[in-house]
């Protein structure tokens, strides 16, 4: 068996602040023009892809976070095996989308590392090194930004209140995970 | 501390916590609240330091941000040590240590102050007219110039203190907690604006809070009482952010401010550990609502720098705020009447007042007539010609002014005194509203400058829009912030004030004295020393434009800025040369407003955070197999892998003759990966690429190179058809992002009708790449069930397969010459596939290689680096690969340009190899490359651009660009080095194996 080695592996618990690293989770990256191409994706994966900048849906089983407007993300509400990759959703996609060039289906699982944070303090941490205001932000479910903390391109998702998944690329995760550590030591 | 220096209880400061203190070595006492100037003054310390120039001895002259001479170095040669804090803004601490600057071998005795007697031999302009001549002699003179260049002593250690940055975005910013600032933060969160309100000082109220007077009272409450109530209601206002000891540093375009908060600098230093000292607050704020008050000018006259010599407003904040008296014999020298507030606050308290001398003529406004009633001394129309006194002022000598207040008449007055307070009137704080880009306006009236044409949604308010009397503050304050704010009310419209108001302005920006001015020292810049007299040489030496004036004089050019005397420099450049002050305008105001640390500006970007980095999934197998790293675009890829005692050629020797000889892996995983989905697909990287892709089988894999609109190569990598319409692209390193935004615009803007999809994908695999003679066996053991025969897997091509249940991508492509297989694999298992290749390659003594190693390998193959062996100046045309450029497409980006004239000349650079006359001669990169080195100039031919020294072949081996290379092959060149000129050979850039045989082995 091969192992399995997420870059963070770790929970940490601050003054009114938890992260932690959430793996493995599917994701996918979903792009298209067409509307036909929002229509069948929603039959498929039986969720409205959101159409509104900045926004996102949450379904039974996944969410999609609106990306660009022919780009989504979709990923897993819960963690998936670890022993395997082939994910019936995204085969799901490519039969029915890919191939018959609706859109274009990306496995990027293992591109984004999700961090799950917890806590009053989330958007504290935030402004210690992101330029975006987040004060309408936060207040709202599902508000989704692509922005950069600590000069790190990230994707941001208030799931709910003080709670957010942070998507960042897994090359530059360590270091985040490092620089929000630091901040949080102080929030 | 002398007690009868403490002459109140004040609100401000806490006298049941003593606070004890170092100054010049000695230890003084002082209470939590007190800055280290108001601590020292209430220890009878007034001679602080010296100036800049002349060593003249200084003392405290102000009580604010605006302190001229009052700087100081603190903490000693500690690490924590800082040069040039204003002890009017330092709060003392538990065992602060502080010492005066530029005095040696003390404050009291300096040696500098021979200078002050040399000082007619030092007039404005000395250093450059001195020491411009012999010219050869500069670098002696500037060897001294520079010692004595400077104030205090830069922190040798390394910082210990933490600083970090923080965004912040709000609706309205109010710079200053002033009453202006107080009542504008106040009514713009009441109205459901999100507000921060910013105040450089520990408490809010600005000069109000300790105005307790009767000459200023706000429904018939003294108006500290008023607004205190008022600061006590901020607290439950939710929309309102406050934050004290924060300094605003910077106002950009578009209402972007930088602002330092203080966090820790008033504390001891055992509580300030792991706290953040200073933070950067960026802030970006609707509105912007300047409140930022005035500053107090000093009178220009005969040596008005001796310390006890301080601004009116400051003794009137040492006693009131402070509790502390500056001097126990008070003289107040002033042209208005703000003088007379601090005399009567003073008489109050039973300080005695010798005198008040007022240029003015005969005064008549409610406060005057007061000070008169209580039998203050008042001389009219006086000024004083001289002072006297050399470590504190001592007596004043003052003379009637003439009409016209340019000369002084009849006989001189001699009046003793221990402290002189001086107050020329008020300078509206206008650098921010200046900063933003806002235009000033000059009021005749009040001879200051004020906002007028405002670049941004701000406003200024109060005193610094200048408004000084608290009825005009109020009352205007009403009218601007509805307008400004949208807003029908405030409620602070039914205020009744009762405010004396001045009558009588004389303003005279040099005084006279009986003096010549060539004999006096009328000070302007107190911190650089820059004198009246110095202007006007300047003047008379033919400089007009106040910046060159500036310039020539150094005034305005301390630390402090020339808060206090710019007003002063125009008014002299004015009166001289007849130019109106509103045609002179100001000199410009530049960020910071006050000192920023560096430690501000940088931030928690030090250490690790200094700049950002990268690991691939293998990273920490790398670390613990001993890996040496270089940085690679912001990855740290393994460079070579040393074992014990190696050097880095040792370590690259090793490696490379593994990787030839037996196997060799590499991690691959930060080269660009781009996923590529569409119908269109094949044609897009028809036009991205120069060579044709339509025609690639699905499952074979293609090295394409792309270049920029001006045909120069850009960058390279293979591409491989996964299947009818999606391809994996690879780019360069370094070249990732650049290229999927550069293809991302083309598809968004040139070329919307394609269907075409580019998912980035290069963190989501990790790449693993063996080669070498066994290469084929290592990765059949890793994937046995992967058919990896010849016919089967040919090179070029790619397999989909499962190492265990986790599907792979497995491409036979290369980078070295030598037989190879990448494995791509999700970035999660890729150090366990790493470490599955290691073992199944133990028996062929598989060696792990680093950049360095792949260089060589790739550079014995003749395979160029995009970024090292081109520079955005070559063509794969002047690369030697025309063989890649279709000829057949209709278009390609960058086409057009190959048929420029200057593209297809013959004699453009060229890429070719380069061997040594000595095999055994490793070329340095970088090294010029010429025909003829007797020829004068030399004509340089090109370069050497990859060098090395191959193990396999034994012999140096090089790639270099030359002119017209490509058609000199065997000839004879040179490499003029420091000590030697090396000679060369152009050969065929490809020195191994050029039938390819290895690579289909």
């Amino acid at each position: 068996m091969l192992n399995y080695n997420s870059p963070i592996n770790e929970t940490k618990d601050f003054n009114n602040l938890k992260i932690n690293e959430e793996s493995p989770v599917m994701k996918l990256i979903i792009r298209g023009k067409k509307r036909e191409f929002i229509s069948k994706v929603g039959k498929l994966l039986d969720i409205l892809l959101p159409t509104e900048s900045n926004t996102s849906t949450v379904g039974n089983n996944i969410s999609a976070l609106w990306l660009s407007p022919d780009e989504w993300m979709i990923y897993s509400n819960d963690k998936i095996a670890k022993n395997n990759n082939t994910y019936p959703i995204e085969e799901n996609l490519i039969n029915n989308i890919h191939k018959i060039n609706l859109g274009a289906i990306t496995d990027v699982t293992d591109q984004f590392i999700m961090i799950k944070m917890k806590g009053s303090q989330i958007y504290d941490l935030f402004s210690n090194g992101c330029p975006y205001n987040f004060n309408d932000f936060k207040n709202k479910k599902g508000a989704v930004t692509q922005t950069i903390i600590n000069k790190i391109d990230v994707i941001i998702h208030n799931r709910d209140v003080d709670e957010v998944n942070l998507f960042v690329r897994r090359s530059f995760s360590s270091h985040l995970w490092s620089w929000l550590n630091d901040g949080a030591k102080r929030i | 501390m002398p007690k009868n220096l403490r002459i109140n209880s004040s609100n401000f400061i806490d006298e049941t916590t003593r606070v004890s203190f170092k100054f010049d070595g000695k230890t003084y006492y002082g209470f939590k609240g007190d800055t280290l100037a108001s601590a020292l003054i209430a220890n009878g310390i007034h001679l602080v330091a010296r100036s800049f120039k002349y060593h003249r001895p200084r003392g405290i002259m102000t009580a604010g941000s605006e302190e001229p001479n009052a700087i100081v170095q603190i903490n000693g040669n500690t690490a924590y040590t800082e040069p040039n804090v204003r002890a009017t803004e330092i709060e003392i601490y538990d065992g602060l240590e502080a010492s005066s600057q530029n005095c040696w071998p003390n404050v009291n005795f300096d040696i500098g102050g021979i200078n002050n007697i040399l000082s007619p031999l030092l007039p404005a302009g000395f250093y450059y007219k001195t020491f411009m001549w012999p010219a050869s002699f500069w670098e002696k003179y500037e060897y001294f110039i520079r010692k004595s260049a400077g104030l205090g002593k830069s922190p040798t250690k390394p910082d210990p203190d933490l600083y970090e940055h923080k965004y912040i975005h709000c609706d309205v910013l109010v710079i200053g907690g002033g009453i202006s600032g107080i009542m504008a933060a106040k009514t713009a969160a009441e109205n459901n604006y999100k507000t921060l309100l910013l105040d450089e000082k520990p408490h809010l109220g600005g000069t109000t809070i300790y105005q307790s007077s009767e000459f200023n009272k706000i429904n018939n409450q003294y108006s500290s009482k008023w607004l205190e109530n008022e600061i006590s209601k901020l607290k439950n206002i939710k929309n309102l952010e406050i934050k004290t000891r924060t300094s605003v540093a910077a106002y950009h375009g578009y209402n972007f401010l930088l602002a330092r908060e203080n966090l820790t600098d008033h504390l001891p230093l055992n509580k300030k550990k792991d706290k953040i000292r200073q933070r950067l607050l960026k802030i970006r704020a609707k509105k912007v609502i300047a409140a930022t008050g005035s500053i107090e000018r000093p009178l220009i006259f005969n040596n008005n720098d001796r310390p006890g010599i301080i601004l009116s407003s400051a003794i009137k904040k040492y006693s009131d705020y402070y509790g502390v008296v500056c001097g126990k014999e008070n003289i107040l020298f002033t042209n208005n009447d703000s003088a007379y507030e601090t005399a009567i606050s003073l008489f109050n308290k039973g300080i005695k007042i010798n005198a008040i001398i007022d240029i003015r003529e005969k005064v008549n406004s409610e406060i005057t007539n007061h000070a008169e009633k209580i039998g203050i001394k008042i001389y009219n129309s006086y000024t004083i010609v001289d002072t006297s006194g050399y470590r504190r002022i001592k007596e004043v000598s003052i003379m009637k002014l003439s009409k016209d207040g340019q000369s002084v008449t009849g006989s001189k007055i001699k009046i003793k005194c221990n402290c002189l307070g001086i107050s020329g009137g008020w300078t509206p704080a206008v650098h921010l509203f200046t900063q933003s880009g806002g235009k000033l306006k000059f009021d005749n009236e009040d001879n200051v400058f004020i906002p007028s044409k405002y670049p941004s949604d701000q406003i200024s308010i109060g005193s610094c829009n200048g408004e000084f009397d608290l009825n005009t503050i109020i009352k205007n304050f009403n009218q601007n912030i509805k307008n400004f704010l949208g807003i029908d009310k405030t409620s602070f419209e039914d205020l009744k004030i009762n405010s004396t108001k001045e009558i009588l302005k004389r303003n005279i920006w040099l005084l006279p004295s009986d003096k010549a001015i060539g004999k006096c020292k009328p000070f302007v810049d107190f911190q650089n020393d820059a004198t009246a007299k110095d202007i006007k040489l300047a003047l008379r030496e033919g400089f007009r434009s106040i910046e060159h004036v500036k310039r020539y004089t150094t005034t305005g050019m301390g630390t402090d800025q020339g808060k206090l005397g710019n007003m002063h420099a125009l008014g002299i450049i004015s009166d001289t040369s007849g130019v109106k002050m509103s045609d002179l305008g100001t000199t410009t105001f530049r960020p910071p407003y006050t000192p920023l640390t560096f430690g501000t500006i940088v931030g928690r970007n030090v250490g690790e955070f200094f700049d950002i980095f990268r690991k691939t999934p293998m990273h920490d197998w790398h670390v613990d197999n001993n890996a040496e790293f270089e940085n690679v675009g912001q990855w740290k890829r393994a460079w070579y892998y040393p074992k014990k005692g190696e050097s880095m050629f040792d370590a690259v020797q090793r490696e490379s003759k593994a990787a030839r000889d037996g196997a060799g892996i590499l991690d691959a995983s930060t080269l660009g990966k781009i996923d590529i989905q569409g119908s269109d697909a094949s044609e897009f990287l028809n036009r991205v690429y120069t060579n044709a892709w339509s025609k690639l089988a699905i499952g074979k894999c293609r090295y394409g190179l792309m270049l920029n609109e001006d045909g120069m190569v850009y960058d390279d990598g293979v591409t491989t058809r996964l299947d009818e319409n999606h391809y994996i692209m690879t780019t360069t390193t370094g070249g990732a992002a650049t290229v999927l935004g550069k293809l991302e615009d083309y598809l968004q803007t040139e070329w919307p009708e394609l269907d075409v999809y580019l998912t980035s994908v290069t963190d989501h695999f990790a790449t693993i790449s063996v080669c070498g003679p066994n290469s084929k066996k290592i990765v059949k053991k890793v994937i046995p069930d992967l058919d990896l025969s010849d016919e089967e897997f040919p090179h070029m091509s790619f397999k989909n397969a499962k190492i265990d249940n986790i599907k792979c991508r497995v491409m036979r492509i290369s980078f070295t010459g030598e037989q190879s297989y990448e494995i791509n694999i999700q970035a999660n298992f890729g150090k366990s596939v790493w470490e599955k290749c290691m073992e199944a390659g133990k028996e062929f003594n598989i060696t792990p290689y680093g950049t360095e190693t792949m260089h060589l390998l790739r550079a014995e193959k003749g395979f160029i680096i995009v970024g090292q062996d081109t520079d955005a100046t070559l063509t794969p045309i002047d690369l030697q690969m025309d063989w890649i450029v279709s000829k057949k497409k209709y278009d390609f980006i960058g086409k057009r340009s190959l048929y420029r004239s200057d593209t297809i000349r013959e004699d453009r650079k060229q890429l070719v190899g380069i061997v040594t006359e000595d095999p055994r001669e490793v070329l340095e990169e970088g090294a010029q490359i010429v025909a003829d080195v007797s020829k004068k100039p030399v004509e340089m031919l090109g370069h050497i651009t990859s060098s090395y020294f191959s193990p396999n072949l034994n012999k140096s081996i090089a790639l270099g660009v030359v002119k017209g290379g490509k058609n000199m092959l065997g000839k004879k060149l040179f490499i003029p080095m420091k000590n030697k000129i090396i000679s060369v050979q152009v050969a065929d850039p490809v020195f191994l194996d050029k039938e390819n045989k290895r690579l289909n082995a």
